[in-house]
């Protein structure tokens, strides 16, 4: 069993929560001091034990929305050397700031997953997210780096491309998404290529999948599979670990979780740049304390579906308005639409009303590339544009 | 373990100058608690030994509730308090200073002699007066007089104070090898590099508050460190 920092991954729960009540403390006073949305919220709120917890306000997601983009920093803009970015509510963007030191916890926070996954020093490990720009590839780099793993620094786009890299290099490790793995087992299948000559040994994926698409990827790609999961508001990769023994453990000494009311909120106990008090994550979760047989004291975490608006086309998250923002582009503008993500691709129902309707066909032939290449320019989404009557709406519409 | 304090208060008259701290100190660790002047660490080291009554609050020592009992129950705790500005007893002798630090303990004349292989300076001026050490030799015989009462803990008030750049460093590496004694050392200082170069870990205290704690090794580098230490704001850092 490997275990990157045994100091903090098996720590006693007594030190834990002590150390917990000790960052919380000192978070409550960084956020009343720093951030003003923080000292309006928090006012003279104190914690005396971490039973004081559910008295403290709530961050939500539509909180960092308000704030885009530097509202939230505990920190200078100077002291920030790095800003990811996500979608949050209704497609309106998030920023994260990270400063030297939050990157640093970030590689140790990675490592300590690489580690639980297997990966040593001697493994070559190649992070392909299929021609996604996954923000969080930079925390693999900086993880594998901190452990001396070799990074092969490509993302071929391509599935030739992927596979060719899969025998020249012979990676042991493949970080990659669930969509890309399936797409790539089943390349190895049609080519009648045998998946044990690419050497690999593990493969990561981005996001936690079911039970039969893991067994089908270990056997179509001849490898062990484990899942990440990530929030990139708080953290993706980092926020949690899979064991050994299948459980996703949250790095205690880093982030407190709760679930409330089935939802998974976090604090963020010793991040720099942009801390979290009690983020609402929008995901549901179940978490306990249960003793893991790996030796890991963190809570067991179990996460499950989203809570809110958001889909996932290719990977990438995805609200409904911010297709209609693109429409809005287009001579479709403010028509009914819904949508359906199908392998790579965003499949965009458009009704065809009134204000849409032309007396040549040819209008509604042009209107389609335009609107695709709208989505791919846009968005980056690979997109199917119908038309149908407004009879065949489904219940997953969204109105513009 | 050794050391448990959780959400402490305490003051003076109606001022309170620590307000619900928390932090521990586990066995054979170096910690460090940095501050500006005023920051309130000297308070929390008394509130801790029960110099000072806490307002609310707990000290556990080894999980034991310590909070309300008489100073002098720490040294049989194993706790001992090296006060700020090394309060030696100037009129009297190296030797009787060292032999009041092990009043209580029976076995004073062999720890004696530990002390003394440990602080060879102390031992060439056995018979001096206290008072007329250098500044550096005070400190080492305060750390003897409180080694002489065989800790497990030292509480370490301040004690660069006054001492030249050299002496610092030498007192500090007397500090950094308690460890291979197996003391465990919570050490209060205003010098924030040296100590966050001997501490395994490290808090820093602002108005009573702690603001950040970490890894010695992560804090030595943070630009909030700076700020609390030097007690300047944000903005002024970077002029």
């Amino acid at each position: 069993m490997s275990i990157f920092d045994r100091r903090y991954e098996m720590m006693a729960r007594d030190e834990l929560r002590q150390m917990q009540l000790e960052r919380l403390q000192a978070l409550l006073v960084r956020l009343k001091r720093n951030v003003r949305r923080y000292r309006e919220k928090i006012g003279d709120l104190r914690v005396a034990s971490l039973a004081d917890l559910a008295r403290l306000p709530f961050t939500t997601p539509e909180d960092m929305a308000e704030s885009f983009p530097y509202g939230m920093l505990a920190f200078p803009l100077r002291e920030v050397i790095r800003l990811h970015s996500t979608v949050g509510p209704e497609g309106k963007p998030l920023v994260i700031g990270h400063t030297r030191n939050d990157l640093v916890q970030w590689s140790r926070l990675v490592a300590r997953q690489l580690v639980a996954a297997g990966v040593t020093a001697n493994d070559v490990i190649q992070i392909c997210m299929g021609g996604y720009v996954y923000p969080g590839a930079s925390g693999y780099v900086l993880g594998a780096e901190l452990i001396e793993a070799s990074v092969i620094a490509e993302e071929p786009c391509h599935m030739d491309y992927q596979l060719a890299m899969l025998q020249n290099y012979r990676p042991t490790i493949l970080i990659t998404t669930p969509t890309n793995a399936l797409e790539l087992a089943r390349t190895i299948q049609q080519r009648r290529l045998d998946p044990q000559s690419l050497h690999l040994r593990t493969v990561l994926l981005s996001r936690p999948v079911e039970q039969e698409t893991r067994a089908q990827l270990a056997a179509g790609l001849f490898a062990a599979v484990k899942c990440n999961f990530g929030l990139g508001e708080i953290l993706d990769p980092g926020l949690c670990l899979e064991c050994e023994a299948g459980q996703f453990h949250v790095p205690e000494d880093q982030f407190l979780a709760e679930a409330c009311e089935g939802e998974l909120v976090i604090s963020t106990l010793a991040r720099e740049a942009m801390p979290l008090l009690r983020y609402r994550t929008r995901v549901a979760c179940e978490l306990h304390h249960d003793q893991c047989a790996c030796g890991r004291t963190g809570a067991v975490l179990k996460p499950g579906r989203r809570l809110d608006q958001r889909s996932c086309v290719n990977e990438r998250p995805l609200y409904a308005a911010q297709v209609a923002a693109v429409l809005a582009h287009t001579k479709a503008a403010g028509h009914p639409f819904h949508l359906e993500a199908v392998d790579r691709r965003l499949v965009v129902s458009i009704e065809v009303t009134e204000g849409l309707f032309a007396d040549t066909t040819q209008f509604i032939a042009n209107l389609k590339p335009d609107i695709e290449s709208e989505f791919l320019a846009r968005l980056g989404i690979e997109a199917e544009v119908r038309f149908v009557e407004p009879r065949l709406r489904s219940k997953t519409r969204s109105e513009t | 373990m050794l050391l448990q304090v959780i959400n402490l208060s305490c003051g003076y008259g109606s001022l309170e100058v620590v307000h619900g701290l928390s932090l521990h100190v586990c066995a054979g660790e170096i910690v460090g608690l940095l501050g500006a002047n005023g920051a309130g660490k000297s308070s929390l080291l008394k509130a801790i030994v029960g110099l000072l009554p806490p307002w609310q609050g707990d000290v556990r020592v080894d999980g034991r509730q310590f909070r309300g009992q008489p100073a002098w129950r720490s040294i049989s705790n194993s706790m001992v308090l090296v006060p700020e500005g090394k309060m030696i007893f100037a009129d009297m002798t190296v030797h009787e200073n060292l032999l009041m630090g092990g009043y209580h303990n029976p076995d004073r004349s062999l720890q004696l002699e530990i002390v003394l292989d440990r602080f060879p300076r102390l031992r060439e001026r056995i018979k001096q007066l206290g008072g007329t050490l250098s500044g550096g030799e005070q400190q080492m015989l305060a750390l003897g007089r409180a080694l002489m009462a065989r800790p497990r803990m030292l509480l370490l008030d301040e004690p660069s104070l006054g001492l030249a750049p050299l002496l610092v460093k030498e007192v500090f590496s007397e500090i950094l090898k308690m460890k291979t004694l197996g003391v465990t050392v919570l050490l209060v200082e205003q010098n924030a590099v040296a100590t966050l170069q001997i501490a395994d870990r490290a808090y820093v205290m602002e108005t009573g508050e702690i603001t950040l704690e970490g890894a010695a090794s992560d804090l030595l580098h943070n630009p909030e460190v700076k700020r609390a230490y030097l007690g300047k704001r944000r903005n002024e850092v970077w002029e």
